[in-house]
């Protein structure tokens, strides 16, 4: 074990030439789960090196408009999107990864995916006992609590009325937040710093704690010598231009992919197909698709007041979704409204009068995957809806425009293609739940990917094992949504958080 | 000889049709070249057009300036894509001509009612990429007509001011671009707050850069 160094941030301005560190652990990827593994290890008096390749945002740089914000904090500018069944999806790139740009969603995955997760995988330290000090931990350091009804705001209360008026189950959602005055700009950047994203939490902390903290890096490749890791390399890139200048290596004892799972796949993939004697990276690539309706109310919502997420039901989880309440910069929320013209210009202006709630699906016979591309380091990514899940996103959809109608709407607008654009009542939306349309005629997107780099108790048919440590080269751990065997079927977060609090606790122990 | 003269002249006609004769575009325009600025604007009217619920147009909104801005910010493949796009639609009415007798020609040369038949076409379209394209456009599109400042203070959605305590990162980090020398704040400025900060006040003032410009129409 090496001594802890004195904490320190660098940034784009202070690179002027090639340099090489060196770490007892260099931690790949500053997202929630890297940030968790930094700070435990450098309070363990671990030498950490943290690599970000994004650079780290103050409220300066944080920009209110939603495309804007979107091409700044998210690769390939926000406008990534899978092929096969074409769906957007993103990836931040940031100091503190996707948490500076997500609704501090934290939800414990459901007792019967953990179950799940150890049965099919071969997994037997994964229950719900084993992760629950886990879980404890992260939520104690963040303050994680559930969204107090003063910053809920009309849009999420409807959500609960609706749900209360057919005796569904709904509770405020519990995030990572302390001091939320309701904004509702969680997707821009929390000018209030009251999201407690990992660049205000846990970064803060593994540089009091003497972890080094380096920004603008992009890692090309993990560094081995035989079955051994060594390091990592790359390039210094600039913010959000990406263009390359001075290279960097740096040497480790100790390798923590946490890039993310459509990036940790890319980077073992450059790295000569580094850990990957199952075949298994980069395969099983898993979404939560989302499909979400926007209701109108006779009355004034005032829907930028309130949590950006505020509320969800859990009503509907064995089934296969998750209902939650929505809010975006309006213009993101705007691109999926029908039609154009003075009649979208109609549909506008009633967007005071609205709210927009979503459900996120389980969809686990849809399955991608994610391959490097020659020449850069975003990934390919490929994923097929598969036919067998089209049934939940539509049952999704009948049960949302229910609890709008209960919630007292006055009309929905559900984005179908082939159906009618402004549904008036129940009767009239009894169709989207048995509706035929398929897969084409929705529209979803999803910021919820996983399964990449899976954890498996048998080498034959995982990356990692329950640490997270690869099945086939000592000292590469990977911890990040990439190692979930399965989805979650509920926001990924916190769970990714907590297997990274364990992966941590076990390299404290081992190095 | 014959047939070269002919298959030259088609070509020759076929690059005057889709190269030649567009306006010339607004001043300011960095990214985006004369033909791409002038479907743009064309389209941006068709889906925006002036009055009704939300008065401004999508010209009157800055949407070509903002896609032009837009261009610069996102990734070299994206961008190509983008202007791929552009370039689809604003010629595909050279094959699959509008309605009437003027309808063979370039999308931002077509009347108005014709460029919203054309996009009706592409919206309702059963062939799914056809109706993604439409999707798509439509989509920057919207992006950049939110993000003027006068459609959403029309829509009563324009961000509010309020306060951002200083918090211990803001001791760590420069803006972007800038080195650490260039952290304003120091370990007094940290807001220690004695309770919760209350909720938003909706008849507060709104975000500097969302406020009504001195001397705007009423």
């Amino acid at each position: 074990m090496s001594a802890a160094g004195s904490g320190e941030v660098r940034v784009f301005a202070q690179y002027d030439r090639d340099f090489t560190e060196q770490a007892d652990v260099v931690v790949v990827g500053s997202g929630p789960c890297g940030s968790v593994v930094a700070k435990e290890l450098a309070c363990a008096g671990r030498d950490v090196v943290l690599l970000e390749e994004g650079p780290p945002f103050t409220p300066a740089d944080f920009v209110l408009d939603g495309a804007t914000s979107m091409a700044r904090t998210m690769r390939e500018g926000g406008l990534r999107a899978t092929r096969g069944t074409v769906m957007p999806t993103m990836q931040a790139i940031a100091l503190g990864g996707g948490s500076l740009v997500n609704s501090a969603i934290c939800a414990r995955a459901p007792d019967f995916v953990l179950d799940d997760w150890c049965e099919r995988f071969s997994l037997e330290a994964t229950t719900r006992r084993d992760l629950d000090p886990h879980y404890d931990a992260v939520e104690k350091f963040l303050g994680i609590a559930p969204t107090p009804d003063a910053v809920q705001g009309q849009r999420n209360l409807l959500f609960r009325d609706g749900c209360d008026a057919l005796g569904w189950s709904s509770e405020p959602i519990a995030r990572n937040v302390r001091g939320c005055r309701g904004s509702g700009e969680c997707f821009t950047g929390c000018r209030a710093r009251a999201k407690q994203s990992m660049d205000v939490s846990y970064v803060p902390a593994a540089i009091r704690a003497g972890a080094r903290v380096l920004t603008s890096l992009q890692v090309q490749r993990v560094l081995s010598d035989g079955r051994r890791v060594t390091g990592v390399e790359g390039q210094v890139v600039a913010p959000f231009r990406g263009s390359p200048s001075h290279r960097f290596r740096v040497d480790a004892r100790c390798v923590v992919l946490a890039a993310g799972c459509m990036a940790t796949p890319v980077i073992l993939q450059k790295s000569d197909d580094l850990a990957n004697g199952s075949g298994q990276v980069g395969e099983n690539l898993q979404f939560h698709p989302g499909v979400s309706i926007m209701g109108v109310f006779p009355d004034p919502v005032s829907p930028q007041f309130g949590a950006t997420q505020g509320y969800q039901s859990l009503q509907f989880i064995r089934d296969g979704f998750k209902l939650e309440t929505l809010w975006a910069p309006p213009g993101v929320l705007a691109t999926r409204l029908p039609g154009f013209g003075h009649a979208l210009k109609h549909t506008l202006a009633e967007i005071p009068r609205a709210a927009v709630w979503d459900a996120i699906a389980s969809t686990h016979r849809s399955l991608g995957r994610v391959r490097a591309r020659r020449g850069s380091m975003d990934p390919a990514l490929t994923w097929h809806l598969h036919p067998e899940d089209v049934p939940i996103l539509r049952h999704a959809l009948a049960v949302i425009a229910e609890i709008f109608f209960a919630a007292g709407a006055e009309k929905i607008v559900p984005g179908v293609h082939g159906l009618p654009e402004v549904m008036h009542d129940r009767d009239e939306a009894r169709v989207l739940g048995s509706g035929s349309y398929g897969g084409k005629a929705l529209t979803f997107a999803s910021t919820h990917a996983f399964c990449t780099t899976r954890m498996h108790g048998d080498p034959r048919q995982g990356v990692v094992d329950e640490l997270g440590r690869s099945h086939d080269v000592e000292n590469l751990y990977i911890t990040d949504t990439g190692t979930y065997p399965r989805c979650t079927s509920v926001n990924p977060m916190f769970t990714g958080m907590a297997l990274a609090h364990r992966t941590a606790l076990h390299l404290a122990e081992r190095l | 000889m014959v047939p070269w003269v002919l298959v030259g002249a088609v070509v020759g006609y076929g690059l005057v049709r889709v190269f030649v004769g567009h306006p010339t575009p607004p001043a300011g325009l960095g990214r985006l070249g004369r033909g791409e600025a002038a479907f743009v604007a064309a389209a941006a009217d068709a889906l925006y057009p002036p009055g009704g619920a939300v008065p401004p147009s999508g010209c009157e909104a800055g949407i070509p300036g903002y896609v032009d801005r837009y261009l610069d910010r996102v990734p070299p493949q994206t961008r190509g894509l983008m202007r791929a796009l552009f370039f689809l639609m604003q010629h595909a009415t050279l094959f699959f001509p509008a309605p009437g007798p003027t309808g063979f020609r370039r999308f931002s040369s077509l009347d108005h009612d014709q460029r919203v038949a054309v996009l009706s076409g592409w919206a309702t379209s059963r062939f799914f990429p056809r109706r993604f394209a439409f999707t798509s456009l439509r989509a920057v599109l919207t992006m950049g007509y939110f993000a003027d400042p006068e459609v959403l203070r029309r829509l009563g959605l324009a961000p509010y001011a309020f306060e951002t305590p200083v918090c211990e990162a803001d001791l760590l980090y420069p803006p972007i671009g800038s080195p650490p020398e260039a952290i304003a704040h120091r370990p007094e400025d940290v807001s220690r707050p004695s309770a919760p900060p209350p909720p938003l006040d909706l008849d507060g003032p709104l975000h500097p850069d969302y406020r009504e410009p001195a001397g705007a129409r009423p």
